[in-house]
C-alpha cells in the first residue's frame, strides 16, 4: 500500500505526460525514419535519406547557426532588460498597478498577431514605426539641416530604406526585438515575484553594514533571485526555440532562408517532405537538449531547484 | 490499414448507419472496406472539403453560403445523398487535408489547387468513374490534359483564373505615359517616368513565398521560357530564363519595382496597387473587386502582359481542381453530384461570385457578353500552365516560392540551385 | 498589500524596492521620474496593440494610407465580430482555456507537492521526465498529436484541446509548485498537523496558502497559454464552430485578400478577457507574494 502511495500523486500527471507529449514524440522519431508522401501514406523505410537529405541541404549550417543566435540573443536580452523592469516596477509610484497591467499585454495578446501588427508596423509604405522615422526625418532635416539617411531615417515612405523586413540584415534584429518583447512580460513577472520573496531584513541587514546600492544588488538581490530567474530563463529558453510564429508571420525565413531558423525550416519542409521535416524536428530536439544541459551547467541548476 | 478503416468508420458520422444497414445486405462495391453504410436504399453522405475563394467565415461571399446553396438545391434533387461540405482557407487547406489523409480520413470530394499528389498513392478516382462523358466532352481541353497522369484523367478542372497587367490609368497620366507597355523595354521607359512622378513602387513585383512562382513564371513566358522545355525537361536554369532575370534584376537594382521583391507577397502588392501606391502589376479577374474596394476604382485599366518584344501571346492559366477520394467508394454518388455542380447553375455561380474563370466551353460562352472579363476569356484559350502533372512540382514549388526571389540578386544561382532541386527531387 | 501601504516599522516592511535606505521620505522629484519612465514602458508594451485598435477603426479605402489616425472612424469592424459568430469562438476559447486550466492545477498539485515532500522511487526521473516535457512544445509535434487523438475520436472536440494544452504546461505547473513547495519549511505543516488539523487540513490550512504565488503563476501562465494556442487548435478544430478564437481569426486572411480590419478587431477583442482575469487576480499575487516572504 505505501509503495503504491507515490503512484496515486504523481501517477495522473505522468499519464497525461505520456499520452499527450510522449506519444507524438515517438510518432515524430519514427516519422523521420520513413519515406512519407506529401499526403502522409508510408512509402518505406528509409533510415538515413532523411536525415542525410537534410544535412546535405545547402542551407542547413546556416540555419542552425542562426537558431543558436536566435535563441541565445533573444535570452540574455529579455533576462538583462527583464531584471531592469522588474527593479522599475518593484519601486512604489502612484498607478503602478495600471503599469503593471499594460506591461502584461504582450504575454495576454497571441504571439502571431503580435507578429502580424509588427509587420503592419514595418510595412514601407504605411508602418508606423517608418512613419515615426519620416517624420523625425523631416523634422532634423528642417531644423538641423541634417539629411535623414545619415541618421537611419526617412525622407519618404516605401522604398528599400523603409523596408527593413525586406533584407535579412535588418530583418533579423527586428525578429529578435520582437522575440524579446513578447518574452519580457512573463519574465519581469517571474522575477518580481522571486523580488517579492526576499526578506526585507537582509537588506536591512546590508544596510546596516553600509554596503553601497549597487553592492547590496550584486551580493544579496542577484544571487536570492537565481532560482527566480533560472526557472523564467529556462522556460524562454524553450519556448524561444520552438517559437514560429514570430519569422512566420513577419518574413516566413525570407529572403530566401536568410531570416529562417530550425523550426521555420521545418515547417517549410512539412509541404515538401515530411520524412526530412521530422527529421529536422528530431535534431532540433536534440539541439534544445544541449543548449539546455549548457544552459543548467553554467547556471548550476541543480543546486537551486530540484 | 483495414482496421484502421473500420475504425474510421465506426468513428465517423456513418456509426449508425453501419449498424442500420447491416441487416439490408445489398452489398455494392464497399462491403469490405468499412464501406457498409452503402446499401440501394439507405441514403449516403459524401463529405466533401473545399477552399474558400471568399473573405472569411461571416463574409457575404463566404464559402460556406455558396456551398450550402449549392448543396440544398442538389438535395433537393436527390434525396437520398447527402452533401457534408467543410469550407477551409487557402492557407490551412493543404496542411488539413494532408492531416486527414494521414488519417485514412480523407473527404469523398476535395476542391483544391492540385490534385497530382494524390495520384502516386492511389487515392483518386478517375474522372471516367465520376463524371458523365458529355460533361467531360464540353470541359476546355487543354485544362482537361493537365488534369492527367500518366493519360489517365484523376483532376478535373474546377474553375480557372488567367493573368493580364493592370495599370494605374491616373498614375500613367501624371507621369506622362500614353499607352500601356507591350515590351521589357517599354515597361522599364513607363517604371522611369512613373518613378520620376513619385510613385514609389512603380511595378509590383511580388516574388516572395506568397506568388514568387507566378510572377516568375509570367516572366519567363515573356522570352519564350517557361519551368520546362518543349521536351517536358525541367529547363528553369535555360539561357532565357537566366536572360530574362538578368533583366528583372535590372529593373530592380534601377528601383523601379517593389522594393526587396523576394519578401513581397502579391497581397501586399494588391493592396498597395489599391491604395494608387503601385504603377502597374500583374493580376487576374479576381483582382477586380480588390481593387474596386480602394482608391483606385475607376482608375485602373488591363492590357497584356508585355514581353521582350511583344505582348505576350500566352498568359498563365491557374486552375483549381476538385477531385474524388476512392477510400469510401461512392462513384456513383460522386458522379451525380459533379454532373449537378458542371451542368447547373453553380458553375455559372462561383465564377460570377468570386470574378474567377469557367473551365468549360458553355461556360464560356455564357460570359462572352461580359466586357471586364473579355481580355481574360481571349487569352483562356491559349493560356500556359504550371508544370502541375508532375509529380515532382509540389516539392519543387515548395523551394521557388522560398527561394526565388534571390533571382533578383544572383540569377544563375538561384535558378541554377532549382534546376538541381528539380532535378534531383 | 496592507503592509506596504500603511505606514510601519521598517524591520516589517517586505522589500519592495530593494533599497531600504530613506524609501519612507523618497523624495518626490524621483518618485515622479519612477512613475514616469514606468508609464512610458508601460505605453511601449502596450503600443503595438493600440495600433492594432487604430486599424480596427479604419475604414478600408485608408487602410494603406500612411497617416496615424483614421480620417473617418469605422465601428464596422467591432461590431462585425459580434454579428459575424465569433463569439461562439470566443467561447470555445473559454471553456479550453478554463477546462486547462483547472486540468493542470488538479493533476499538477498532488505531483508537485508529493515530490517535495517525499523521497520515494523514481522521484528524480519524474523530475527529469517534467523537465523534457517542458522541452517539447505542440508546435512540433502536431501531426503525431492529430494522429494519437483521431485513434481516440476526439479530433473536432474541445476536450482534445483541453488535454493538449493541459499536457503541454503541466510541466512548468509542476516545476514552479515544486519549488515552491520545497521553499516552505516543514515544520509549518508538521506544526498544523500536531495541531490537530490532519495531514490534510495542515496541507490546505497552510502549505497551500504559502504556495499561493506559485500556484497564481502556474494557473496564469496556463491560462494564457492555452488561451492563445494556435498551431494544435488548427490542426485539431476542423468545424467552425468548435474553433477557439485565434484559428477563427486566421480564416480572415483570405487567398487574395486579408479582412485587416476584421482580424485586429478580433485579436484585441481576444486579449481583453486575458488582462481581466490577470487584473482581477493580480491583487490577489500581491498578497499572496507577501504571505511568501515569511521565512
Amino acid at each position: 500500500m505505501k509503495k503504491l502511495e507515490p503512484l496515486a500523486w504523481v501517477g495522473p500527471a505522468v499519464l497525461l505526460i505520456a499520452a499527450v507529449v510522449i506519444w507524438p514524440v515517438i510518432e515524430m522519431v519514427r516519422s523521420s525514419f520513413l519515406q512519407i508522401s506529401r499526403f502522409g501514406v508510408v512509402r518505406e523505410v528509409n533510415f538515413p535519406a532523411n536525415y542525410d537529405k537534410l544535412f546535405a541541404e545547402k542551407d542547413f549550417a546556416d540555419i542552425m547557426v542562426r537558431s543558436v543566435v536566435w535563441v541565445v540573443a533573444i535570452v540574455l536580452l529579455t533576462v538583462v532588460i527583464s531584471l531592469a523592469l522588474a527593479q522599475l516596477f518593484n519601486q512604489r509610484f502612484p498607478g503602478r498597478k495600471v503599469a503593471r497591467w499594460a506591461l502584461i499585454a504582450p504575454w495576454a495578446a497571441s504571439v502571431l498577431m503580435t507578429a502580424i501588427v509588427f509587420k503592419w508596423m514595418l510595412d514601407p509604405e504605411v508602418g508606423v514605426i517608418n512613419l515615426i522615422r519620416r517624420d523625425l526625418g523631416t523634422f532634423v532635416q528642417k531644423v538641423f539641416g541634417i539629411e535623414p539617411s545619415s541618421l537611419g531615417l526617412l525622407s519618404t515612405m516605401g522604398g528599400d530604406a523603409a523596408d527593413q523586413l525586406g533584407q535579412a540584415g535588418t530583418a533579423m534584429p527586428w525578429l529578435i526585438f520582437v522575440g524579446v518583447f513578447v518574452s519580457v512580460p512573463f519574465t519581469t513577472y517571474a522575477l518580481l515575484a522571486g523580488l517579492a520573496t526576499i526578506p526585507a531584513d537582509v537588506y536591512e541587514a546590508a544596510r546596516m553594514d553600509g554596503a553601497s546600492k549597487m553592492r547590496t544588488y550584486w551580493s544579496i538581490t542577484l544571487p536570492l533571485l537565481r532560482p527566480a530567474l533560472t526557472v523564467a530563463a529556462l522556460i524562454n529558453m524553450m519556448n524561444v526555440f520552438n517559437s514560429f510564429p514570430i519569422i512566420w508571420a513577419m518574413t516566413r525565413g525570407q529572403p530566401g532562408y536568410d531570416t529562417a531558423t530550425s523550426t521555420i525550416f521545418m515547417y517549410v519542409l512539412k509541404n515538401a517532405n515530411l520524412g526530412e521535416s521530422a527529421a529536422m524536428s528530431v535534431v532540433n530536439f536534440g539541439m534544445v537538449i544541449v543548449l539546455t544541459v549548457i544552459f543548467l551547467r553554467v547556471s548550476r541548476w541543480n543546486r537551486e531547484v530540484a | 490499414m483495414n482496421i484502421k478503416l473500420a475504425g474510421g468508420a465506426a468513428l465517423g458520422l456513418a456509426a449508425m448507419l453501419v449498424l442500420s444497414s447491416c441487416g439490408g445486405g445489398s452489398g455494392g462495391t464497399g462491403t469490405e472496406t468499412g464501406g457498409g453504410e452503402k446499401s440501394a436504399s439507405g441514403p449516403v453522405t459524401l463529405k466533401m472539403v473545399a477552399a474558400d475563394y471568399g473573405d472569411g467565415p461571416g463574409a457575404p461571399n463566404a464559402g460556406e453560403g455558396f456551398w450550402k446553396g449549392v448543396v440544398d438545391d442538389f438535395q433537393k434533387a436527390n434525396p437520398n445523398i447527402k452533401v457534408e461540405v467543410q469550407v477551409i482557407n487557402w492557407n490551412d487547406i493543404d496542411k488539413q487535408v494532408a492531416t486527414m489523409v494521414q488519417n485514412g480520413q480523407a473527404p469523398d470530394i476535395l476542391q483544391t489547387g492540385d490534385y497530382s499528389g494524390f495520384v502516386k498513392d492511389g487515392l483518386l478516382h478517375k474522372v471516367e468513374e465520376i463524371l458523365s462523358p458529355n460533361v467531360q466532352q464540353d470541359m476546355l481541353t487543354k485544362f482537361a490534359d493537365f488534369g492527367k497522369v500518366d493519360g489517365a484523367a484523376y483532376g478535373l478542372p474546377f474553375v480557372s483564373s488567367a493573368r493580364a497587367l493592370f495599370y494605374n490609368k491616373e498614375l500613367f497620366e501624371k507621369a506622362g505615359i500614353a499607352e500601356p507597355p507591350t515590351t521589357w523595354d517599354e515597361l522599364k521607359a513607363a517604371a522611369e517616368k512613373l518613378k520620376k512622378a513619385g510613385v514609389s513602387q512603380p511595378y509590383g513585383l511580388p516574388l516572395g513565398q506568397e506568388e514568387a512562382q507566378g510572377e516568375s513564371f509570367l516572366w519567363m513566358l515573356g522570352n519564350g521560357g517557361g519551368y520546362k522545355d518543349a521536351s517536358g525537361k525541367w529547363a528553369i536554369n535555360s539561357p532565357q530564363n537566366t536572360e530574362t532575370f538578368t533583366y528583372v534584376k535590372g529593373l530592380v537594382d534601377a528601383g523601379l519595382t517593389t522594393p526587396n521583391p523576394g519578401t513581397k507577397d502579391r497581397k501586399t502588392v494588391w493592396e498597395d496597387f489599391a491604395a494608387g501606391k503601385v504603377g502597374m502589376a500583374t493580376g487576374g479577374p479576381m483582382s477586380i473587386p480588390i481593387f474596386d474596394k480602394g482608391t483606385v476604382k475607376d482608375k485602373y485599366a488591363v492590357a497584356a502582359i508585355p514581353g521582350k518584344s511583344g505582348p505576350l501571346d500566352t498568359t498563365l492559366g491557374v486552375m483549381d481542381w476538385i477531385m474524388a477520394f476512392n477510400q469510401n467508394k461512392h462513384p456513383e454518388e460522386i458522379k451525380k453530384f459533379f454532373d449537378f455542380f458542371y451542368t447547373g447553375p453553380a458553375a455559372e455561380k462561383i465564377v460570377d461570385l468570386y470574378k474567377l474563370l469557367p473551365v468549360t466551353n458553355t461556360g464560356i460562352q455564357k460570359l462572352s457578353g461580359d466586357e471586364k472579363l473579355k481580355p481574360f476569356l481571349d487569352a483562356l484559350p491559349n493560356a500556359s500552365f504550371y508544370p502541375f502533372q508532375d509529380p515532382k512540382w509540389s516539392e519543387l514549388n515548395t523551394q521557388i516560392k522560398q527561394t526565388m526571389g534571390g533571382v533578383v540578386k544572383d540569377p544563375a544561382k538561384t535558378l541554377g540551385e532549382l534546376q538541381k532541386a528539380a532535378e534531383t527531387g | 498589500m496592507a503592509t506596504t501601504t500603511a505606514p510601519s516599522r521598517a524591520a516589517h516592511r517586505p522589500a519592495q524596492h530593494g533599497r531600504p535606505r530613506g524609501a519612507r521620505r523618497m523624495p518626490k522629484l524621483k518618485t515622479t521620474l519612477i512613475a514616469a519612465l514606468a508609464y512610458l514602458i508601460g505605453f511601449v508594451f502596450l503600443f503595438p496593440y493600440l495600433v492594432m485598435v487604430l486599424i480596427a477603426l479604419r475604414p478600408q479605402k485608408e487602410l494603406r494610407t500612411a497617416q496615424w489616425f483614421p480620417d473617418t472612424w469605422d465601428f464596422s469592424a467591432i461590431a462585425g465580430f459580434w454579428s459575424g459568430g465569433l463569439a461562439d469562438n470566443l467561447l470555445v476559447s473559454l471553456q479550453v482555456a478554463v477546462g486547462s486550466t483547472l486540468l493542470v492545477l488538479v493533476v499538477a498539485l498532488p505531483a508537485a507537492y508529493y515530490t517535495a515532500r517525499h523521497d520515494f522511487k523514481g522521484r528524480s526521473l519524474f523530475l527529469v521526465l517534467v523537465l523534457i516535457t517542458q522541452m517539447f512544445q505542440p508546435t512540433a509535434m502536431v501531426v503525431g498529436i492529430y494522429r494519437e487523438f483521431f485513434q481516440f475520436g476526439l479530433v473536432d472536440s474541445v476536450w482534445s484541446l483541453i488535454l493538449v494544452n493541459g499536457g503541454f504546461n503541466l510541466a512548468f505547473a509542476v516545476w514552479i509548485l515544486n519549488a515552491y513547495f520545497s521553499s516552505i519549511p516543514r515544520e509549518l505543516e508538521e506544526a498544523a498537523f500536531i495541531d490537530g488539523n490532519g495531514r490534510f487540513g495542515a496541507l490546505f490550512r497552510i502549505t497551500l496558502p504559502l504556495a499561493m504565488p506559485g500556484v497564481i503563476t502556474a494557473l496564469i501562465f496556463t491560462f494564457i497559454s492555452a488561451w492563445n494556442e494556435f498551431v494544435v487548435a488548427l490542426t485539431l478544430s476542423t468545424s467552425p464552430e468548435n474553433q477557439p478564437l485565434p484559428v477563427a481569426l486566421h480564416s480572415y486572411m483570405g487567398q487574395y485578400s486579408v479582412d485587416w480590419q476584421g482580424l485586429f478587431a478580433g485579436s484585441v477583442i481576444a486579449t481583453i478577457p486575458v488582462i481581466i482575469l490577470f487584473a482581477l487576480i493580480e491583487r490577489k499575487v500581491v498578497g499572496g507574494l507577501t504571505a511568501g516572504s515569511i521565512k
